[in-house]
């Protein structure tokens, strides 16, 4: 609750022994040009409360994305210069939102001069990105509620079969599949002969992958296979994959589809010049109609999922998160990423003490990247596409897939983890046959099973 | 816990074993009684037993112990100092510190003879051979807590313990770490927690409103996978029994309880009738003993399971202690742990639910209810920085919160300013302000283009809020975000407007909860944090329009919120 404070009268400096008043100076802020020194200002920006401070925050931030997408970078360095005197990636949940996507903003603003924004753009090691998606795993239960609906899902569709074939889109963590190989040892039937296929940029992960899960597979007696495919996704030739016709397939994506819809931008933002990029705007939202006209005979995103079709798998499992970070404007998607990871934000802030390493690397490696693609990129460079469960609904129909729903006990297993979790406010709620992962009542992560429709 | 036999003797012939075990008495009998020659008086000589027929171990050899002999710490004294030993063994080796002769008793190979060994007290169950227990730590501490006097107290709680290893047990965990389901019942074992919460009638409702699936036999199994995804490792029978039975109404217990006589792990099958039956104990529920023909009984033996629940033993004992007939009352009686109001239940279901508040240690006369949900439930990897109070007095907003309360002010000032963008609404008050002597404040200097730009924010702003969804924690929250408004950008500023837009918070705020929907079945707590607009319809009914038809006719994805459908 904010805090009610004192009947001060607010003096026309500017500065004022109340903390209220910099709501009202921030404002006034808004037409002051780079002139404006912090200094004056900096003894009550202590005395902000901290969802005053929040609140400042997120007025600065909306101003500052505003100037960026309009391309006065003078004001918008103004704003940036206040945000960063207010936001600490080691401070409560806004603080760090705050920090991230200044920082997303800052860069944003850099690409007018190219050599400047290449320079400064660092790639995070391997094996920092790989750590972060462990503290990812670890601190919050969206990655392992989608495994054990997942894996529910494979199992309830693989009942009978003595061969299982399981195409991972994204094979750097193994948990998922030894989570897997446990419920196949303890299937009535007994385990199948299991074979999974592995597919992920780099080879040293796939290889870590390998001998994890051959070594379970050896500890339970069931008999496993690792084929590792190293390459990119959106370069992947399903061939490659090696599945036999008429064996049981299952395909798992997790956080992997939204990427090849970079590549769809980059078909189509071809003939567009380079310079149209910044000010895209409002007026642009070709991505937008891409997926619903299917002008394009087949964007690379739907023509993937084709390929996949054609492999005729039993299940497709797709978790993906459910937001809309796919728009053409700069300003819908700063808005949307906003609230998104505003919700992120605070399941971390609520789950993990404010100094923990894990969360901030966590939040550095991989959140802050992702807010950095979103708001920063275009083209081809912009990954993190991320779209709502509808939208990739109807991408997947149209690649001849339908939505198979997700069983009672797939849900009641989620949820029995989400309670185990121990933390109060994430939910798991079927919406027709999809589960959703939220963070109170902001739904944040899909998970849906799809089968091939033969009417395709 | 009846005389449970393990290895068997070859019997041989009677004489030879009547005069063996003659010896074999003696030597124990007076090892006791010559060695107690401290204050205690001397020990009643033990009962040389012959073993009844019908015994489920004929062998065993039934020593019944006076109670002082039971009590008695140090049996064995040394005669030069005086000093107490537990065990002949250890007062041997201490004889060598005083140069006195020693001598190591073995214990004899060839005759390893089963002892069993009866209560003295003879009102007490085991205070027949055919119950007697077999160990004599076991029948120590089985004297000490039911009939002995309780000295030790935790210092937490008020419970009390005869025992003190009982004790030290309880005051490690008392309090350490705390589950509280939604119904109430407090658990200080995670996974006892966790199995409850799967069974809970919470639950049950909710999961009642969906069809059962064939998915149950699935359960189990996969149960078992989930333990690498960090969920303990809970009996998966349990599950798919339950699962494949589920019914909304649970008949009467009784009939059911008789059934689940001491089979073991296999026993889970025969759950299925029972949703209401909240066990507490971790993982297993099963009753071990003999043929229970009253739910008392079956109760007690149910009490029998296990060890951390050190208070059950006493509640063990007391039932046993009572007559069948009564029984039913003195279940309700034992209410005075449970913190649960209705013992006025006239069921021993309902008798039984409320154990679980005593057999984890509820906190006798607290309001457990009332307390914060949340707080309690973090697990213990998190730190204590902690989200969980959800009352209105929030110390520190989250992001989520602040961002729908900065939405909602750009709404209000947009509602009754005409101007659409929260910088606006800010400016607008500041310039009210006499003071101010900032011209055109607010007011966009940067153009045309930055007051479009600000009217799309605020209206992404107020989308974002939509899809996001308003909690009862913005109405509060809200109101006290007026009064800021209010009283801190100065006494000039229009009031009246502001009281406006205070009241059009809250209505929109209201608004907001009025679709408050109840995912989870459970009470208050949630849905006060969680009352929002569902998701779903939220989404579908925006995005419905534009759906190809080729989705509409693939069944069921377009069904436009209604329910899950289900295998």
């Amino acid at each position: 609750m904010a805090p009610v404070v004192g009947n001060v009268p607010v003096q026309d400096d500017g500065s004022s022994s109340v903390s209220s008043s910099p709501l009202k100076t921030f404002s006034l802020m808004s037409i002051q040009p780079p002139s404006l020194s912090p200094s004056p200002y900096s003894p009550w920006l202590h005395e902000l409360k901290s969802d005053e401070r929040g609140l400042c925050l997120i007025h600065l931030l909306l101003n500052c994305a505003n100037h960026v997408a309009a391309g006065s970078l003078d004001h918008a360095n103004a704003f940036l210069e206040q945000i960063a005197l207010l936001a600490a990636p080691d401070g409560d949940a806004m603080q760090r939102i705050a920090s991230h996507f200044s920082e997303a903003l800052a860069r944003r603003a850099l690409r007018q001069w190219p050599g400047l924004y290449h320079a400064l753009d660092r790639v995070h090691p391997v094996a920092e990105a790989t750590a972060a998606r462990r503290h990812f795993f670890d601190l919050c239960p969206f990655l392992r509620v989608s495994y054990v609906v997942s894996n529910q899902a494979i199992m309830e569709a693989m009942e009978g079969e003595k061969v299982v074939h399981i195409v991972d889109l994204n094979a750097s963590d193994p948990t998922q599949w030894l989570s897997l190989l446990q419920a196949l040892r303890a299937r009535p039937e007994g385990p199948p002969h299991l074979k999974i296929t592995g597919v992920h940029e780099h080879r040293e992960l796939l290889n870590n992958t390998a001998v994890c899960l051959s070594e379970e597979a050896e500890r339970l007696d069931i008999p496993f296979q690792f084929n590792p495919v190293a390459t990119k996704l959106e370069n992947l030739d399903v061939e490659s994959l090696r599945v036999k016709t008429g064996e049981a397939l299952a395909i798992s994506s997790v956080l992997q589809l939204h990427s090849l819809l970079a590549t769809e931008a980059a078909q189509q933002a071809a003939p567009a010049a380079v310079g149209q990029q910044l000010t895209l705007g409002e007026c642009l939202d070709k991505d937008h109609s891409s997926s619903s006209d299917s002008a394009m005979p087949s964007s690379p995103a739907e023509s993937f999922l084709a390929s996949l079709w054609g492999l005729s798998p039993k299940v497709m499992v797709v978790t993906e998160q459910e937001a809309d970070h796919n728009g053409g404007a700069l300003s819908n998607r700063f808005v949307e990423a906003l609230f998104y990871y505003a919700a992120l934000f605070d399941c971390l802030d609520s789950t993990a003490a404010r100094s923990s390493v894990e969360r901030l690397r966590l939040e550095k490696v991989l959140l802050g990247e992702e807010i950095k693609n979103i708001i920063a990129c275009e083209g081809p460079e912009r990954k993190q596409r991320h779209e709502k469960l509808q939208r990739w609904a109807r991408r997947l129909d149209a690649a001849g897939f339908g939505p198979t729903p997700l069983s009672y006990c797939a849900l009641l297993q989620g949820r029995r983890l989400l309670q185990g979790f121990g933390c109060e406010g994430y939910k798991l709620r079927d919406d027709s046959g999809c589960l959703m992962m939220s963070w109170h009542d902001r739904p944040l992560f899909s998970v849906s099973a799809w089968k091939c429709n033969r009417l395709h | 816990m009846a005389a449970a036999s393990s290895s068997s003797v070859p019997f041989f012939g009677m004489r030879e074993e009547e005069q063996y075990n003659n010896i074999q008495q003696q030597k124990l009998s007076a090892t006791p009684s010559s060695s107690a020659a401290g204050p205690p008086a001397a020990p009643a000589p033990p009962k040389k037993k012959r073993n009844l027929p019908g015994n489920p171990n004929p062998d065993a050899e039934v020593i019944a112990l006076s109670p002082k002999a039971l009590l008695a710490t140090n049996r064995f004294i040394c005669e030069v100092c005086n000093k107490g030993f537990q065990r002949e063994q250890n007062l041997q080796l201490h004889r060598r510190g005083h140069n006195l002769p020693w001598k190591l008793k073995q214990k004899n190979p060839k005759e390893v003879r089963r002892r069993v060994y009866i209560c003295p007290e003879t009102t007490c169950v085991h205070h027949d051979p055919s119950r007697a227990l077999g160990d004599l730590t076991g029948i120590k501490k089985h004297f000490c807590r039911k009939h002995g006097e309780k000295k030790w107290k935790c210092d937490k709680c008020s419970k009390r313990y005869a025992v003190q290893s009982d004790w030290k047990a309880h005051s490690k965990t008392c309090g350490t770490r705390e589950y509280r389901c939604d119904c109430g019942t407090l658990f200080s074992r995670r996974d006892s927690f966790i199995t409850h919460r799967a069974f809970c009638d919470a639950l049950a409702q909710e999961s009642a409103r969906l069809p059962a699936t064939m998915g149950g036999q699935f359960y189990g199994r996969s149960a078992a996978g989930l333990m690498n995804l960090g969920l303990p490792p809970v009996n998966s029978h349990q599950f798919s029994s339950l699962q494949d039975h589920q019914t909304p109404t649970p008949p009467p217990p009784s009939n059911d309880l008789l059934r689940l006589n001491g089979n073991g792990a296999d026993d889970a099958m025969q759950f299925d009738h029972l949703p209401s039956f909240r066990p507490a104990a971790g993982g297993s529920f099963f009753l071990g003993g003999g043929s229970s023909q009253s739910v008392n009984e079956v109760v007690n033996s149910h009490l029998l399971q296990p060890k951390p629940f050190h208070g059950l033993m006493q509640l063990q004992d007391h039932h046993a202690s009572m007559s069948s007939s009564s029984a039913a009352v003195d279940l309700f009686n034992l209410n005075i742990f449970s913190n649960n109001g209705n013992a006025s239940g006239a069921t021993s279901n309902a008798a039984m639910n409320q154990f679980p508040g005593q057999f984890n240690n509820a906190t006798t006369g607290g309001s457990s209810n009332e307390t914060a949900y949340a707080g309690n439930l973090m697990s213990h990897h998190f730190d204590a920085n902690m989200y969980g109070n959800e009352t209105a007095l929030h110390p520190h907003m989250s992001a989520t919160a602040l961002l729908q309360k900065a939405a909602q002010m750009g709404a209000t000032t947009s509602n009754s300013g005409g101007a659409s963008s929260i910088l606006r609404g800010f400016g607008n008050l500041a310039k009210n302000n006499p003071g101010a002597g900032f011209d055109g404040v607010g007011e966009n200097s940067g153009g045309a283009p930055q007051a479009q730009n600000e009217a799309h924010f605020n209206e992404l702003f107020m989308n974002s809020l939509a899809n996001g969804n308003g909690t009862i924690n913005d109405q509060e929250a809200a109101a006290g975000f007026g009064g800021v408004f209010s009283t801190g950008i100065g006494s000039n500023i229009n009031e009246n407007k502001l009281q406006r837009n205070q009241l059009a918070i809250l209505g929109a705020a209201a608004a907001a909860d009025k679709l408050t929907r109840d995912f989870l079945g459970v009470g208050g707590r949630m849905r006060s944090l969680g009352g929002g607009v569902p998701p779903r319809e939220l989404h579908l009914g925006i995005d419905m329009g534009s759906l190809d038809s080729e989705l509409k006719s693939t069944r069921s994805f377009g069904g436009g919120g209604g329910g899950g459908r289900m295998q």
